[in-house]
């Protein structure tokens, strides 16, 4: 027999059973709308979690031209700090003279550090040797392309990737001018900057970005200075003599930065970086700022960075960077006002500290999560599991019941494989149809929640499909013991059945 | 008789085990009953003759014996073939009807199309089912859902249903049992008619004695054994009565 006939009768089987078909359906959707509810609440406070986590820029590096780390480990420097005790007390301050003018306090101090003493003998290398002359003046190169981001953004675990190019331009619309800063950079930026919200228009696109077409999207205090309350979108400001059409206004969305005049962030304009290269005539790039993924992995992602950049600049095993991978963290250590020889001696450590605090905050997180998820998978089983038993028994109280039809239908031919198929397809039928209205409920009743109670909540695909295979599964698997049951009534027997 | 019986049972024994005392259903039964018979069977209860029915009918299956229907051994075929005879070759009618409830009357008739071998499209099935209706008298009423007819429009949804598929035989198991005198001479017109006009087999079981007249051989058992085997000379014309019989009121739906 067909199978669509056999859904047929099952159907009209289900028809004719109201109460049984709407007991068993409504066991089977308070499951699947409490496994999906749940789901839905468990992951929206994972990812608020991560969010936060996130927001507060754990997962951000910023990738910067030149490396000003070198400078810092360059002798001569420490040598002013050890050296000038008592400059003019100096017996020796005039034999600088002639040697180098420019730099006679540095060159005066030279001579009290060990290693710029130049009849010293060493048993090392000293700091110039090390870096030679060259060298010690990357610290202001700029070496970071367009290619370059594109290779980071091809590295696994990186989320978002924006070229950077800072400059200050003058920015003009009718009598008005503003000095400002101007960023150009990628489509990616609002992602990366998560705190952004429109007040007016969006973000340049991806295809305006291709063609570095001349658009801006201006912070709210350059939007506030240039057209007051005005609505600048579609409206053409002036740079550099070039007009360029106005696509957004960016304002925070956090009431713990509210845009200041002087800010690098509201008061600032952003343009597409591939245009900023074509009118100023740039091949370069100042910094690529990256996200990555997780939290967990910022090490990493840091670390094949480096690598990746040492290999496309070609630079030569124990050569220092001509880049400095910087992430948040690191930043927060070393920034602050702190004293330089503190946020030096900080620095030395911050790699391994870095690397610990984020591992362990990404481990923390990942441990939470799975706990997390163990948690809600295990409810999830109980009540589908009991969503399963209250199928199984209304099922097996409906042979009972339905012996006598059971045996009309054996009498008039019915096999009994067709009648085992005609209960399974009616369990099916019912855990799915309950199924699919218990999801409607959970969707519900997540949205409910997240509106009402301000819970952040979130429905993936995965726990909708896994909840729908599920309550198939259960009208499966319940549902065979009753039909199997079904199926061994004696046509003979059913009949006498009153 | 040159032409093969449509029931042969030979030597049917049927012994079913209450407890610890085994109970003889039927002694060593032989019987052949030719097409076109109209067969009644009748004895008390107890007498063997629903063991009997339910063996014809492939319902049950014969403790030892032979059961020929069309000249194939039917007793000892597996559940599916078993399945397939009573769908294409027996029709049934019984006491209580056993029609599905909740369903319409069309729905009940079509019913063993929907498990025959060969699939009937659903267009095939309802205009079948609406034949079969109109030629029990019930065209019109084929939406009614079963609770929503008198008895005897059920057991004429019931006849519809067991010729739909047009068995070799019409097995009716007490089929007045539940009704009054007049419908029951309504439904027995029917089976008479059914015999004369479409030759159509039927084996119809009773206890009363009524009943059994209507038809054309007369086999009566007692303690599971044939005592008397018939033809019926002084048949009863179920047609010459309903027209004797005072007109009814009319039927309400």
């Amino acid at each position: 027999m067909a199978l669509k006939t056999s859904w047929m009768i099952s159907l009209k089987a289900l028809r004719r059973n109201k109460l049984q078909t709407a007991l068993t359906m409504i066991g089977m959707t308070i499951g699947v709308a409490t496994v999906l509810t749940m789901i839905a609440l468990g992951s929206g406070a994972q990812a608020a979690i991560q969010d936060q986590v996130k927001a507060a820029g754990m997962n951000l590096i910023i990738v910067k031209a030149g490396n000003y780390q070198l400078q810092q480990e360059r002798a001569p420097d420490d040598a002013i700090e050890n050296g000038a005790v008592d400059p003019e007390s100096q017996p020796l301050n005039r034999w600088s003279d002639g040697v180098y003018k420019a730099g006679e306090r540095r060159m005066r101090a030279a001579f009290f550090h060990p290693e710029d003493d130049p009849f010293a003998v060493h048993d090392h290398p000293t700091s110039r040797q090390r870096l030679g002359d060259a060298e010690a003046g990357l610290g202001a190169a700029a070496t970071l392309t367009i290619a370059d981001a594109d290779a980071i953004r091809k590295i696994g675990g990186v989320q978002y990737v924006s070229e950077g190019i800072h400059e200050n331009a003058h920015v003009a619309y009718g009598g008005q001018r503003w000095f400002t800063r101007m960023h150009g950079d990628d489509v990616s930026m609002p992602k990366i900057k998560r705190a952004w919200v429109f007040t007016h228009g969006g973000y340049f696109s991806k295809r305006q970005e291709t063609n570095s077409e001349q658009v801006v999207v201006l912070g709210s205090i350059v939007a506030e200075k240039l057209f007051g309350k005005d609505n600048p979108v579609g409206k053409t400001v002036t740079m550099w003599n070039q007009p360029f059409k106005v696509e957004g206004v960016i304002s925070s969305s956090n009431w713990m930065v509210s845009p200041a005049a002087g800010d690098d962030e509201f008061d600032a304009v952003y343009i597409p970086v591939t245009t900023v290269q074509k009118l100023l005539n740039l091949s370069k790039l100042n910094d690529i700022t990256i996200t990555t993924e997780s939290t967990g992995n910022v090490t990493r992602v840091s670390k094949d960075i480096t690598d990746l950049l040492r290999g496309r600049h070609n630079i030569a095993f124990k050569t220092p960077d001509d880049f400095q991978v910087i992430s948040q963290a690191r930043k927060a250590l070393t920034g602050g006002g702190m004293q330089a020889d503190m946020q030096r001696s900080v620095m030395g450590n911050a790699a391994g500290l870095e690397k610990v605090t984020l591992e362990q905050l990404g481990k923390t997180l990942d441990r939470a999560s799975a706990t997390m998820t163990a948690l809600l998978a295990s409810i999830a089983t109980v009540s589908l599991i009991v969503g399963g038993i209250g199928i199984m028994n209304i099922m097996l109280l409906s042979v009972t019941e339905r012996t006598r039809e059971i045996g009309i239908r054996r009498a008039v031919g019915a096999r009994a494989q067709d009648v085992l198929l005609q209960f399974l397809l009616e369990s099916i039928t019912l855990s799915v149809a309950g199924g699919l209205l218990g999801i409607a409920i959970g969707f519900a009743v997540s949205l409910f929640v997240s509106r009402i109670l301000q819970w952040s909540t979130q429905i993936s695909p995965l726990s909708v499909a896994l909840s729908f295979g599920v309550s198939a599964a259960v009208g499966i698997f319940f549902g065979y013991y009753p039909a199997k049951q079904a199926s061994q009534v004696l046509p003979i027997a059913s009949l006498k059945y009153e | 008789m040159t032409t093969t019986p449509v029931i042969s049972i030979r030597n049917l024994t049927k012994t079913y085990q209450m407890g610890e005392v085994a109970v003889h259903a039927l002694r060593s039964v032989s019987l052949d009953i030719n097409a076109g018979e109209f067969v009644t069977v009748i004895g008390p209860s107890g007498s063997g003759k629903s063991t009997l029915m339910h063996i014809l009918g492939c319902l049950d299956q014969p403790t030892s014996g032979q059961y020929l229907l069309n000249g194939k051994d039917v007793s000892h075929l597996s559940d599916d073939e078993v399945s397939s005879v009573r769908n294409s070759k027996i029709g049934f009618v019984f006491q209580g009807f056993n029609l599905l409830t909740r369903t319409s009357a069309l729905e009940n008739v079509e019913l063993p199309l929907l498990y025959s071998g060969t699939p009937v499209s659903a267009s095939e099935r309802r205009s079948r089912a609406m034949a079969a209706l109109e030629s029990v008298g019930l065209g019109s009423r084929h939406e009614h859902h079963t609770n929503q007819l008198s008895g005897g429009q059920q057991q004429r949804v019931a006849i519809a249903r067991a010729l739909l598929n047009n068995p070799s035989i019409l097995l009716a198991d007490e089929p007045t049992g539940n009704l009054d005198s007049r419908t029951s001479v309504e439904v027995m017109d029917i089976f008479q008619s059914l015999k004369e006009e479409r030759g159509i087999t039927i084996v119809l079981i009773t206890h009363e004695h009524d009943v059994a007249a209507y038809g054309s051989r007369i086999v009566a058992f007692k303690d599971g054994v044939i005592v008397s085997d018939e033809l019926n000379e002084q048949r009863r014309a179920a047609r010459n009565e309903l027209a004797d019989l005072p007109v009814p009121v009319a039927e309400t739906a």
